[in-house]
């Protein structure tokens, strides 16, 4: 503890004051040069965001004319990267529609092609991979997720005493993610399908750890998409390419079922075990299957998430 | 040590910003050539084969055939058979029909009593080219649905609803049509269980982890 | 006075403080550019993974959060604590802790600019913070849990630097503080400091999907473990400032703290007993979370020997703050340093990375955080030791009355030799 001292008398002009004023120059000049050599990565910074990009509007203020050029935005950032002139579009909501997705459980087979479909689809990240259906491998009689096998790689499926639960996101009805994105960068569309707008989510990841499915995903870095595998038929709330940083998910194929087509994890099914539509449409087939079949599992129903998507057996 | 202790306490300043002088540059090379490396190293994931993401169904129907103008040999049955000649089948002592050599591509495998043993429960002996059900409806080969659902009721219905089986286009019939598989496009008639397949490739974990031990890309 | 001479005096008052943070003796340069350095690293890790995305940390769709939001979690609980001498000194009229109000309350700034910088580096694209703001971002108000996060921790750190600072200027002046600018505030600080603990653990809680955290006595755990965490900090740091400055801080001070610190772990120990026992006598499926932490799971164990330590770092320290033994200083730091590095573990690597593992869908994937996730972090830890630093730099000699506007204008005594 040191006394108080009387101030020493201000240095006279001359060689201390000239070697105080060389000593904090050095020190500050040293540290400025610390601090802007620690920002050296920002070198490889490229493409990470632009002014018109940081400026955008969250999707639901967009009038349709900004719309517009946001879309032509992205057909531009699309086309510079992958030299290929994309599709890019808008699709609204049907009236009167709700979407309901039904899984057989009897019938699927566990190839894992509805995955590599939804892929190819949705221009996900091959590197690091990014996959929206996780099929799960399950020994017989048990629903009890602890024992699935996620990475099962046999000769060939099916395996006996063994039976394949496909998850993607189910589309819940209430959804956690919704409740709790502090930015409304996620949301349920009126068609039941929840959507992200990946110009707006900031990407904490809060939505992923609430998810009761594991539906979320995130692009922990810059995702690739090799070029002639890039669909081109894009829409701004399903497939076009995301940017590091933000969440996504699976979107029921938005740009193809708001369209009126199936979504193309149906469609690769091999086994028929995938069936969607409206349920608002009696003659639909999944208004069907929800009339005629006796069981359905909606998982983690206890939650009350209410999912959009049934798991059923034959018989 | 009473002298350091009062070697001016400007002295020891000057020396501590010296050295911190020294150590903010050594710092600063040691940003620009990137001391504490990220190397943006991926893993190398192989594409997934295309064949994975076909749509194609897992084999051809006679409808499919026909109208994809695939060989439909199979289907000319009177090129080898006579016509009006009466048709034997031959039966093993276990009561199981005996494929003839000619047809051996086919295994029979309809139904798991032996009971369904007879080809003709399906095929109409008097014009092989024709399909009939056990109520006797004559049917063409490519409408075999029909003669499935003569057994398989409620599967039919199903499929009738779009429920069985695969369904391709589009779910809202006024934007465009529903293409509908039938039995064959999957069901090998002769032996209808869904064939097992490869599986496509499982998921890479982001952080592959080596003996157990995660291997944080962090480090180069 | 006029308003432009009070202005004036104001900017005299921010100007002689910003002059003083820069000014110290050999040990005070050392030390800043000590923390520097350390700051340093971290911003140059983060700049890595600002370029390359989150991907530089050992976080992964299983496991989302790690060490980041882990640390920002029991910043929220050093920043509670702030109020647990507040309690004393307004409620209680305790004389002993009265100035060091201040110290405890400028360490809950320096502890929210940590949680807000732990946040903000946890972010995938940090260009939109904007997003955030009322009025013209998308404030998912008040469904968003995180949302009223936002508010409290920022509303948390406005209410302090008010305290502060209009204490600190009052003091500067030499003029005695108005009661009716500050003492509503002050309580307003204590409701609010348990309002921010409680808000961060539903956080947790509000998630349905996750059993681990789904669990009613998530909140209350989290009061008992930041107030017991809290001021034992406060005591180590009290005790360094002590050795360090000359200001005076007396025993008993620390030993009122003590019995604060008595009371919580005391009550932490028990709810951690509380929750033990739910999880496995019941032995629902639920478990399998807790399993994992505790005992590891389907051959992954990576946290039992960490949960382990924290478990016992807190019976050995509760077992020091219940006997006498620990009224001597030297007993009491043991425990105090126990107590906060076993609440470090048990808060953060205990509470947030468990929580993801299984998987909803029952993956096993570990975490582990990597070297760049690292050095963020202690950057950001020197860059909140270096507020503190530079808090106290300014607020000491304030107190001591060594820096008023008495002696404006006169040579900086405090500039030459104090350290
Ligand atoms: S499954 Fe998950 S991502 Fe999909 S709506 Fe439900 S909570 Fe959201
Ligand atoms: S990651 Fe994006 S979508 Fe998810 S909660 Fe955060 S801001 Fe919302």
């Amino acid at each position: 503890m040191s006394d108080q001292k009387p101030p020493s008398a201000p240095p006279p002009f001359g060689e201390v004051s000239r070697r105080s004023f060389l000593r904090n120059s050095a020190i500050l000049a040293s540290g400025a040069a610390a601090l802007a050599a620690s920002l050296a990565p920002l070198r490889e910074l490229s493409n990470y965001t632009s002014v018109e990009l940081f400026l955008q509007k969250h999707y639901k203020e967009l009038t349709p004319a900004e719309m517009q050029k946001v879309l032509d935005r992205i057909a531009r950032e699309v086309e510079q990267q992958y030299h290929i002139r994309p599709r890019v579009r808008d699709y609204k909501p049907m009236d009167g529609v709700e979407f309901v997705y039904c899984l057989n459980l009897t019938r699927c087979i566990g190839c894992r092609k509805c995955v590599h479909a939804c892929v190819a689809e949705n221009n996900q990240s091959r590197n690091p991979e990014i996959q929206y259906i996780r099929v799960l491998k399950m020994p017989h009689g048990s629903l009890d997720m602890e024992r699935a096998d996620h990475n099962y790689a046999p000769a060939s499926v099916p395996e006996k005493g063994f039976f394949y639960m496909p998850v993607q996101c189910q589309q819940c009805k209430n959804p956690p993610c919704v409740k709790v994105c502090p930015v409304k960068a996620t949301w349920q569309e009126p068609d039941g399908i929840t959507v992200i707008d990946y110009d707006w989510c900031i990407g904490c990841r809060y939505c992923e750890a609430a998810c009761p499915y594991f539906a979320r995903r995130f692009n922990w870095t810059k995702p690739s998409i090799p070029k002639e595998r890039l669909n081109p038929e894009m829409s701004y709330l399903g497939n076009r390419p995301r940017r590091q940083g933000v969440m996504e998910k699976c979107h029921f194929c938005i740009q193809r079922t708001r369209q009126g087509k199936y979504p193309a994890c149906l469609e690769v099914c091999p086994a028929g075990a995938r069936k969607f539509g409206n349920a608002l449409d009696p003659e639909s087939e999944v208004a069907y299957i929800l009339k005629n079949k006796r069981v359905f599992i909606q998982l983690k129903e206890e939650l009350g998430t209410s999912p959009r998507f049934f798991y059923y057996f034959d018989v | 040590m009473q002298f350091i202790c009062e070697m001016s306490a400007t002295v020891k300043t000057n020396w501590v910003l010296r050295v911190l002088t020294a150590l903010f540059l050594g710092l600063a090379m040691a940003f620009l050539c990137n001391g504490w490396g990220y190397s943006a190293k991926l893993f190398p994931i192989p594409l997934v084969d295309t064949n994975f993401i076909s749509t194609a169904t897992v084999r051809m129907s006679a409808a499919d055939l026909i109208r994809s103008g695939g060989d439909t040999s199979d289907f000319e049955c009177y090129a080898c058979h006579e016509r009006n000649k009466p048709f034997k089948l031959k039966f093993d002592a276990e009561g199981d029909v005996l494929v003839p050599k000619e047809h051996a591509n086919i295994v029979m495998g309809h139904g798991r009593h032996h009971r369904n043993n007879n080809c003709f429960n399906c095929h109409d002996e008097t014009n092989l080219e024709l399909l009939q059900t056990r109520d006797g409806r004559h049917l063409k080969i490519s409408d075999s649905p029909a003669l499935c659902g003569s057994c398989h009721g409620p599967t039919y219905r199903d499929w009738e609803a779009g429920v069985h089986g695969r369904t391709s286009g589009y779910w809202k019939r006024d934007l465009g049509p529903i293409d509908r598989k039938v039995c064959t496009s999957c069901h090998n008639p002769h032996s209808p269980p869904f064939p097992s397949r490869q599986p496509a490739p499982g998921p890479h974990p982001l952080h592959p982890a080596v003996d157990g031990k995660l291997i944080a890309r962090s480090e180069s | 006075m006029s308003l432009r001479t009070k202005i004036r005096n104001y900017f005299v008052f921010l100007w002689r403080c910003a002059r003083i943070a820069f000014a110290g003796d050999s040990r005070y340069y050392a030390w800043m550019g000590f923390l520097s350095i350390i700051i340093l690293l971290g911003i140059n890790a983060y700049a890595k993974q600002f370029v390359h995305g989150l991907i530089v940390t050992g976080m992964s769709d299983q496991v989302s959060w790690g060490v980041y939001i882990a640390n920002f979690t029991f910043m929220v609980g050093i920043a509670a604590a702030a109020a647990m001498l507040v309690i004393p000194v307004y409620i209680y009229n305790n004389k002993e802790l009265h100035d060091l109000v201040i110290f405890g309350e400028l360490l809950a700034v320096a502890a929210i600019l940590m949680c807000l910088a732990f946040v903000a580096v946890d972010l995938g694209r940090p260009d939109r913070f904007w997003h955030l703001i009322p009025g013209i971002g998308k404030f998912n108000f008040p469904g968003s849990m995180l949302s009223w996060d936002v508010i409290v921790l920022n509303g948390y750190l406005l209410l302090n630097v008010h305290i502060c600072g209009y204490l600190l200027y009052c003091r500067y002046l030499g003029k005695t503080p108005a009661k009716w600018f500050y003492i509503p505030f002050v309580f307003l600080a204590i409701a609010w400091a348990v309002s921010i603990h409680t808000v961060t653990a539903f956080l947790y809680v509000g998630l349905g999907g996750r059993p681990f955290w789904n669990s009613s006595i998530v909140g209350p755990r989290f009061l008992a473990s930041a107030f017991t965490a809290g001021p034992a900090l406060i005591i180590l740091a009290l005790q360094v400032i002590r050795r360090v400055t000359d200001y005076h801080i007396h025993d008993r001070a620390l030993l009122t703290l003590r019995s604060i610190v008595q009371v919580s772990m005391l009550i932490n120990v028990f709810l951690l007993v509380n929750e033990i026992f739910k999880e496995f006598y019941t032995r629902t499926s639920h478990v399998a979370s807790s399993r994992y932490l505790y005992f590891g799971l389907h051959g992954h164990h990576a946290l039992v020997p960490w949960i382990w330590v924290a478990i016992i770092f807190n019976l050995v320290s509760m077992t020091l703050l219940v006997l006498p033994l620990s009224k001597s200083l030297r007993y009491l730091n043991v425990a105090c340093v126990l107590a906060i590095t076993g609440i470090w573990i048990e808060k953060g690597m205990g509470l947030v990375v468990p929580g993801f593992i299984p998987t909803p869908l029952g993956e096993m994937v570990e975490y582990s955080p990597s070297l760049n996730e690292t050095l963020v972090c202690l950057g950001i830890w020197a860059f909140g030791i270096l507020c503190y630093t530079i808090f106290l730099r300014m607020s000491i000699p304030i107190l001591q009355g060594r820096l008023s506007r008495a002696n404006e204008g006169l040579p900086d005594v405090h500039l030459v030799n104090a350290r």
